[in-house]
């Protein structure tokens, strides 16, 4: 009975097993096809068969060369010869050598044309169609791993196109012509040149099996290696307050030891095909002029078409080496073509149902109700929410880390969709609408402040398409960002590096406020930053912030007091439920959830230290 | 030319013997392959025309053993360089890595960690190619080169001109079309940086991109910057298509011109047929190796500028030493008054002058045992202030004192043992907790550590891991929350059991009750001891024995809470600003990400 059950289950799983692996092959031929598509199909399909075209005519010139100057030779040897002879096949050599490099010098200007523009196409389809992707998608994984992945396998691709498509499609013609040529001469030499190139083939491969996984080793060692050493200096001022040196120094030592053993077996494999290559080939060569020798002194071919011979083995092994070494490349960009397909192919999760209407704007009435939310199945972050905002409030939101604040901005914004309940805002349905529509009505403030790597204008235009200099301008000098940004070098003009890095965290988010206020929405969502910034910069960010949000409905993740109390209600948050919701002096009154947190930084020394006073205090 | 690359095979002086070697085993391979090809002019002209079987069968032997004797050199050189190149880089990465670890603060100011790590990755590798092809290939060719040039010399001088003919238009189409792949590979890496950089941001901004609603626009950048891509991709891609074509070409074009113009000679008879078949050998054995030297030039090149970038950081000193006389302290023995006498401090440029003070006259007594706060805005100095107590900084002007004695004569090792701090970035390393709490001091108990992690707050959390201490810490600690990292890192640094322990902010991931419970629960665990902590957040300093207020470089006030409150104007601001009518420090016990 069990063993049954046993030899049941192991059948089942040797399926799976197999049914995978036919999988994975079929797999294999369709993403060939679909990345050659990007390089043959549609508007390329004619230059890639003029191309292939070319290449077929400049291969064959080539190969006529051999056989041409042997029969020049076949002149010398002769008895007869004479010069003119000779220059009848020499001559129509050299215009078959012209005729190579003319044509191969189109042909490669061809392919490689469409190999970049292939990977052109296939760049911008994938980043249009990352573009249409929710914040589920890049929820997935970190951005910084999904960017290297993305770096890596279009690199990967690149070379697949550039190098590998190009390189084997001409090898391939090589040795396909070379061989019908010398089968068609004499095909007892043809034997003698390729008796050896199974072996060769064999050892190609074989040293192509030791290398890959010695290299894919090596980029692991050194992977550690740098992982380690980057850890270690940018955590170096641990290391010299811990006193730690000699340890960083053994461990940086072991680390560098793998790494230089297995370098050393990865690049010597695979510089070992070099010389194995040619001195293959010398054998190989060695073989065809014994063979012929043999041959000719039996009167059964000439002395030139042994040389000419000796020349087609050349022809012959040296693409087949090439192709040896370019199937890893090969076998690479199918894998990140793989995985660039899979991000292709992902649907994005938030989307517009069909015939979605635009929002319309009507005051910003907004009314939750029984909200669940859940950013995997199963663990939900919001339960059953519910309020009514209505048009122009300003709402506040605080809670303790992982409350659910952000989450409840994140779903306002369609970032991402709601599990069951309803949003309505101004008496339509937020399911309904269509994306662009609301997010254009509604603004949103970060908590990082995000700027890009351009001009403070343009970073102020990118709020709006169209918006004019004046009415960015209007906006900075409203966020109070203005003053400081004309006293940078060159103004409105200024540079902001990577992530806006040579402004203080102050001014950026000035000019985040700006940017919003460009936008000109009519509802407000905001999640303060908790940077520490100086006192006077504090102040001109309330301003701005009070701005943006006057007159508006409008949410904000609290982190200010001036916040809090202008704000109409504060919902208090915790564990996903709205536990509070009303006035500051309302729920200080309470002496609730709101009541504690608000005292715990005080640490027993607020103001006269009675709680009456307190709220007085603050309220004032 | 190259001097850096000569003094990176100069750290290999021990192993002269291996690279001489390495190059009698190019010189003998050159040979062999030649040798091959001249066995040729016997074969035909002693075999073929001949009509001899045995000598066929003879030198047919002799070139396949002389073809096995240049594959089996050629293997033994590759051996060989292998060994320099991963050889330097294992030199040069512990070397380094070794010098690193003597710099002091100031020498990391002038090389950021990201440089470093270019010059430990890019530019290693760098060296390491630049060093395999030098022993392997750069003589490989004018070897070649020469033994092709002396026997066509001896046997066919009628086609000396034919031979460097084909060198002269080998290395010409190599130095048009080498220096462009080059340069457009150059501009390629630089382009595709852009658009990585292009991607990187629409990524880490998504949500931007997505509130304004700006796809399109993205799109459309993002395809300009792949376009730009395009044209140096194209032109390095094509020329470096076309190398195969031009090699294979340029050598049956000059084996085609030799049978021209050496068969007039063999017509004329003052060439026999061997001669020639031998010489069209030669010419297509020279062709690929004159390549590969052209393409190993510009790798030399480069492997030479990273050389010289790396000896830049060994040739770099660090700027605190100990002095000759320094004598150590016994910690036990340590009581924990800290003194600063007029000291000014001012950090160093790359160029050797020095900056704008950012500590100016500065006068400060603490005692033993006793808890004070620093507090100002961000550059008021603070953090330049302790980092002078362990000597990260060396002062510029004045002295700082433990219990009497300068710090400048305690050796740094134990100096750092009497000193503990705990540090804004809060850095963990890969491993475990247990290992990175007890970082500081490997060999204590298990009880100590725990304590400390109860005083940091760090316990509750470590013990409902499931792994509890033996729990993997990913690298950087990215698997932990920026507070549990702080909590992580104040346990390591109150496991050393320093009589003098410095908080440098390392509180900011807190919120308030938290770190109330931390600042509360040190004084239990370190008693006696000396404790500074610098904050921005007045919470943080709030119920200290003193709180030092400082601004632009100097001391302003001093006191407790309630004195300073009362006195000063500038903390009444900073009061109001926090816990007034501005920030409220704590009040959604939001903890940083």
């Amino acid at each position: 009975m069990t063993t049954a059950t046993l030899e049941k289950e192991a059948k089942k799983t040797r399926e799976k097993t197999v049914g995978k692996s036919i999988e994975k092959h079929d797999d294999t031929g369709k993403i060939l096809g679909r990345l050659m598509i990007y390089m043959v199909g549609g508007e390329s399909r004619p230059k890639f068969i003029v191309a292939l075209i070319l290449r077929i005519l400049a291969l064959s010139a080539l190969i006529s060369i051999p056989f041409l100057t042997g029969q020049g030779i076949n002149v010398l040897s002769s008895a007869t010869g004479s010069s003119a002879e000779l220059k009848r096949w020499i001559v129509p050599a050299l215009i078959a050598g012209g005729v190579y490099l003319g044509l191969s010098f189109l042909s490669d200007r061809m392919f490689s044309k469409l190999a970049t523009q292939a990977l052109y196409k296939l760049q911008t389809h994938l980043f249009s169609h990352i573009q249409t992707l929710s914040l589920t998608f890049f929820d997935r994984q970190p951005i910084g791993e999904l960017l290297s992945r993305l770096t890596n396998d279009t690199e990967v691709i690149s070379l697949f196109y550039e190098s590998a498509v190009t390189q084997i499609i001409r090898a391939l013609v090589q040795i396909v012509l070379t061989f019908i040529v010398m089968v068609i001469i004499d095909w007892r030499l043809t034997i003698a040149a390729l008796i050896i190139v199974p072996l060769m083939l064999f050892l190609m491969v074989v040293v192509e099996r030791i290398s890959t996984p010695a290299f894919a080793k090596l980029q692991e060692e050194l992977g550690t290696l740098s992982g380690f050493q980057e850890e270690t200096i940018s955590g170096i001022k641990v290391i010299i307050s811990n006193r730690r040196q000699d340890w960083t120094i053994e461990k940086n030592k072991e680390y560098a030891v793998s790494v230089f053993d297995v370098g050393s077996k990865a690049f010597f494999t695979s510089l070992l095909q070099y010389p194995m290559t040619t001195t293959l080939i010398y054998i190989q060569i060695v073989l065809v002029l014994i063979t012929g020798a043999i041959l000719v002194i039996e009167g059964q071919t000439t002395l030139g078409t042994v040389i000419a011979f000796s020349g087609y083995a050349a022809l012959l092994s040296k693409p087949l080496s090439n192709i040896a070494n370019l199937t890893s490349t090969a076998l690479n960009g199918l894998a990140g073509g793989r995985r660039v397909f899979s991000i292709i192919d992902e649907e994005p999760a938030v989307k517009d149902v069909p015939g979605a209407a635009d929002y319309e704007f009507k005051g910003g009435h907004i009314i939750c109700k029984d909200v669940d939310f859940s950013y995997v199945p199963g663990r939900k972050i919001l339960r059953q929410n519910t309020f009514d905002v209505q048009a122009g409030e300003m709402i506040g939101i605080c809670g303790p880390t992982g409350a659910g604040k952000s989450t409840l901005i994140n779903i306002l914004t369609r970032y991402y969709d709601i599990d069951s309940g309803s949003i309505i805002i101004d008496g339509q349905d937020l399911t309904k609408l269509t994306q662009e529509s609301l997010r254009k009505k509604i603004g949103v403030v970060l908590q990082e402040a995000f700027l890009f790597t351009d001009t403070v204008m343009n970073n102020l235009k990118y709020a709006r398409e169209g918006a004019t200099d004046e009415e960015c301008i209007e906006a900075a000098k409203e966020a109070n960002a203005h003053d400081f940004i004309v006293n940078l070098p060159q103004g409105y003009d200024t540079m902001l590096t990577a992530r806006g890095a040579n402004l203080s965290q102050g001014q950026r988010q000035m000019i985040t406020i700006a940017r919003a206020m460009v936008a000109q929405p009519k509802i407000m969502i905001l999640d303060e930053a908790t940077s520490n910034v100086d006192t006077r910069t504090e102040k001109l960010i309330q301003e701005g912030l009070y701005k943006l949000m006057k007159g508006k409905t409008s949410f904000s993740i609290a982190h200010r007091l001036a916040t809090i109390r202008s704000s109409s209600r504060i919902m208090v948050l915790n564990g996903g439920v709205i536990v509070e919701m009303g006035s500051h002096d309302e729920l200080m009154a309470k002496k609730g959830f709101y009541y504690t947190l608000y005292m715990s930084q005080f640490k027993g020394k607020a103001p006269a230290g009675s709680e009456a006073s307190t709220a007085e205090f603050v309220s004032t | 030319m190259i001097k850096s690359m000569r003094r990176m095979y100069g750290i290999y002086h021990r192993y002269r013997a291996r690279l001489v070697l390495s190059q009698v085993l190019v010189l003998i391979a050159a040979i062999a392959t030649i040798g091959v090809a001249s066995l040729n002019q016997q074969l035909v002209n002693q075999g073929i025309e001949a009509g001899d079987m045995s000598v066929v069968l003879r030198t047919g032997f002799k070139m396949f053993l002389l073809a096995l004797v240049s594959g089996v050199a050629l293997a033994g050189t590759a051996y060989i360089s292998v060994f320099f190149s991963q050889g330097i880089g294992y030199v040069i990465r512990t070397l380094i890595y070794e010098k690193l670890q003597s710099f002091s603060f100031a020498n990391f100011d002038r090389f950021p960690p990201s440089e470093i790590m270019v010059r430990l990755n890019a530019d290693v590798l760098n060296v390491q190619n630049a060093m395999l092809y030098t022993t392997m290939l750069a003589l490989y060719a004018p070897f070649m080169l020469l033994v092709t040039l002396v026997i066509t010399i001896i046997k066919t001088p009628q086609l000396v001109w034919l031979l460097l003919l084909i060198i002269v238009a080998v290395l010409g189409f190599m130095a048009v079309l080498v220096p462009k792949i080059f340069r457009a590979y150059e501009e390629r890496q630089e382009r595709l940086d852009n658009l990585n950089n292009t991607m990187q941001e629409n990524l880490t901004g998504v949500r931007v991109v997505k509130a304004f609603t700006r796809e399109d626009y993205e799109v459309e950048r993002f395809s300009k910057r792949a376009n730009d891509l395009r044209h140096p991709a194209y032109d390095a891609a094509w020329r470096v298509a076309f190398l195969t074509p031009i090699l294979t070409g340029v050598a049956q074009i000059g084996i085609a011109l030799a049978i021209w113009f050496g068969g007039e000679h063999v017509l004329g008879g003052s060439l026999d047929i061997g001669q020639l078949v031998a010489f069209t050998q030669y010419l297509s054995l020279i062709v690929a190796p004159l390549a590969i030297f052209a393409i190993v030039i510009p790798f030399i090149l480069r492997g030479d500028t990273s050389a010289k970038r790396i000896l830049q950081i060994y040739e770099e000193e660090p700027f605190v030493l100990d002095r000759e006389e320094a004598q150590p302290l016994n910690p036990e023995e340590v009581k924990g008054r800290i003194v600063f006498e007029n000291v000014t401090f001012a950090f160093r440029r790359p160029d050797g002058k020095l900056d704008p003070p950012v500590l100016r006259n500065i006068n400060l007594t603490i005692e033993p045992g006793e808890q004070v706060g620093f507090l100002g805005a961000t550059g008021a100095g603070k953090s330049a202030l302790i980092n002078l107590i362990p000597r990260f900084y060396d002062v510029t002007e004045g002295r700082i004192t433990i219990d009497g004695i300068d710090v400048r004569d305690i050796p740094q090792d134990n100096l750092r043992e009497i000193v503990g701090i705990a540090l804004q970035e809060a850095v963990l390393f890969k491993g475990d907790i247990r290992f990175n709490i007890k970082f500081g001091a490997p060999d204590v108990d298990d009880d100590v550590m725990f304590e400390a992690a109860k005083a940091a707050d760090a316990y509750g959390f470590v013990e409902n891991i499931p792994m509890k201490w033996d729990a993997p810490v990913a690298q950087r600690g990215q698997n932990f929350s920026g507070g549990q990292r702080q909590r992580l890192s104040i346990a390591r640094t109150l496991t050393t059991q320093p009589k003098i322990l410095i908080f440098d902010d390392s509180t900011s991931a807190l919120d308030a009750s938290t770190e109330g419970r931390v600042q509360g629960a040190i004084p239990a665990f370190s008693k006696n001891v000396t404790t500074l902590f610098v904050a921005q957040r007045i919470s943080a300093v709030i119920d200290l024995d003193k709180i030092v207020l400082m601004e632009h470089g100097e001391i302003v006030a001093m006191g407790t809470h309630e004195e300073l409150l009362e006195g000063n104007a500038l903390y009444q601001e900073i009061y109001e600003s926090q816990l007034g009518k501005g920030i409220t420090a704590g009040l959604d016990l939001e903890v940083a990400k």
